[in-house]
């Protein structure tokens, strides 16, 4: 559905200086797939958002979406595309249903097959009885649900969606996700989202992590953690020159790999027996040691620690 | 295209009339504005060639003007506010001619102006002043091209403007002295030669001349005068030349370079 073929992107500077965004980034994203595009802060996933979505010409490489070249065929390529942008994009002195209608226009749709569309998608997304009410008095949550349906009135094959929850509680993150997954499932979107929260890029069927602009990592959540093996043991030290020590010292074991972000370390592939030493120095040097099993959260971690610094 | 220019226009004029301060500031102002200042340089101020005229007849063409220059200038405005919410990034990405999405803006604006000035033309009997049928033909068209003209220029203006404050402070130092020096307050004329020259270069003054004229001649004899021709080509070379910017301004796609 989506074809990324080394694309490269710098951003012009004063004084005719450039800043690398995305550096040769290759990635395809199969139909129907539910794939998260994660990483920092200023690491390129809203440079590429906005590439797909056909807002930002890339300054090299190929994109494609649906077969289709975003260059050469922009209008035809904007038909299979929804898109829900970080901002809302709701005009807040309109109804839901006058948003609709706008939208409606933008997109050529017959009258008969926006409200057929709306009655289904407000009752699949709990909204309903919503429809009449302005979109600046609905709560952000309910907000940003209604996005998501106006992205998906014209039924596009494609849904593009930029840090979709940000600014949302829990509840309404959890409200807002279980609304992706129904309609995902009746109408068979393929799904790309930008996320720069590992418990929403979990969810997803594929994840990627893009730092400094280089894709570092592309592949099933699963087979992400794993490169991490099963168990981790994560340690606080009481300090960062204890935590330095421990490092020196645990790394000489060539049987473990050792990753130290400040005050705190994690060993991964420890035997039992460095697990007894461990626990025995505990009093006084370390806050807590735990044992856990590795998230995305660690794979970035342990990732972008060893990133080259190549793409600033 | 069509109902894609109405879609957007619409929404304007929804956004417009449910702000019910922006309707009351936008009616009363240029009315106040005309009452005070009309009535009062009505004792001392006398236009060269037009000495039967008041003050107050003589400013209302250009408070005329006045509501259509301003009133879709800073409709534009929500060009920048919807940029930074993300709804103008949402009628880019939908598969619409930038045509279409110029017109839409400038059309809803425009026509904002254009019903404050509706409400205006009331004032007319009351002047002493009449037109006839091919006369009020001609002062519509006079109001729709400048009005077409100068909210294409504020739509120019807002594309790339980061805040609301620094559009308000680029329009009071550009478009008030425009306004100012169009004839709307004082004929040209009898002025120092450089005022004179300023003037006749502004295309307000040729857009007031549009609004004026109808007023006193007859519209037959009126499309074959020379200043009447001159200020019709004006303003619609410049009501084209703002709409060709605006158009250029919206398909420019940003573009990064492909390496150092």
């Amino acid at each position: 559905m989506i074809k990324i073929v080394g694309v490269n992107h710098y951003y012009k500077q004063p004084k005719g200086a450039v800043r690398q965004a995305l550096n040769n980034v290759c990635l395809e994203v199969p139909e129907k797939t539910l794939f998260a595009l994660t990483g920092p802060n200023g690491g390129g996933k809203s440079t590429l958002f906005r590439i797909l979505s056909g807002l930002l010409k890339p300054g090299s490489g190929t994109v494609s979406l649906g077969g289709l070249d975003i260059n050469t065929h922009p209008l035809e390529v904007r038909r299979l595309l929804g898109v829900v942008f970080q901002y809302p994009a709701l005009d807040s002195q309109l109804t839901v249903m006058e948003n609709f209608q706008i939208h409606a226009s933008l997109y050529h749709l017959d009258k008969s097959v926006l409200e057929r569309a709306m009655a289904e998608d407000m009752a699949w997304a709990g909204l309903r009885e919503r429809l009449h009410e302005r979109a600046g008095t609905l709560s952000g949550g309910l907000q940003r649900r209604v996005e998501l349906v106006k992205a998906l009135l014209h039924r596009p094959r494609l849904l593009l969606m930029d840090e979709p929850t940000t600014g949302l509680d829990p509840g309404a993150r959890k409200a807002f996700w279980e609304t992706i997954f129904n309609f995902r499932n009746r109408l068979g979107l393929t799904v790309l989202t930008t996320t720069h929260l590992f418990d929403e890029a979990e969810q997803a069927d594929r994840v990627a992590i893009l730092h400094r602009g280089t894709l570092l990592a592309d592949g099933t959540p699963d087979s992400l953690v794993q490169r991490l093996g099963n168990e981790m043991i994560v340690i606080h030290a009481r300090d960062e020159e204890v935590a330095r020590q421990l490092e020196h010292r645990l790394a000489a074991d060539t049987q473990v790999t050792v990753r130290r972000r400040g005050g705190e370390v994690r060993v991964e592939g420890a035997t039992q027996e460095i697990v007894d030493d461990l626990l025995r120095q505990r009093q006084g040097l370390f806050q807590d040691i735990a044992i856990k099993r590795p998230t995305l959260q660690d794979v970035f971690i342990d990732m972008t620690t060893q990133a080259p610094e190549d793409a600033a | 295209m069509i109902s894609v220019i109405s879609a957007l226009a619409k929404r304007e004029w929804i956004r417009f009339f449910r702000q019910p301060h922006r309707v009351v500031g936008s009616v009363a102002q240029p009315i106040l504005f005309w009452i005070f200042l009309g009535s009062g340089f009505s004792s001392s101020f006398r236009a060269p060639g037009m000495e039967t005229v008041s003050y107050l007849e003589y400013f209302y063409p250009g408070v005329l003007l006045m509501v259509v220059l301003f009133s879709g200038i800073f409709s534009t405005i929500t060009i920048i506010e919807d940029r930074s919410k993300g709804l103008l990034q949402g009628v880019l990405v939908a598969p619409v001619s930038r045509f279409a999405i110029v017109l839409g803006k400038v059309v809803g604006s425009m026509g904002i102006g254009l019903a404050q000035v509706l409400l205006m033309l009331v004032a007319i009997p009351f002047l002493g002043l009449s037109l006839d049928v091919t006369g009020w033909l001609l002062l519509l068209l006079g109001l729709v091209l400048s009005a077409l003209g100068f909210t294409a220029l504020g739509f120019v203006m807002a594309w790339n403007m980061e805040s609301t404050a620094g559009f308000h402070a680029i329009m009071s130092v550009f478009l008030l002295p425009l306004w100012m020096l169009s004839g709307a307050l004082f004929p040209m004329g009898h002025l120092p030669a450089w005022l004179n020259s300023v003037m006749f270069f502004n295309p307000v003054s040729h857009a007031l001349q549009l609004i004026r004229l109808p007023f006193y001649h007859p519209g037959g004899q009126l499309v074959a005068m020379a200043a009447y021709q001159v200020a019709l080509m004006v303003t619609l070379v410049w009501a084209g030349l703002c709409l060709a910017l605006a158009l250029w301004k919206v398909s420019r796609m940003e573009t990064g370079v492909a390496g150092p």
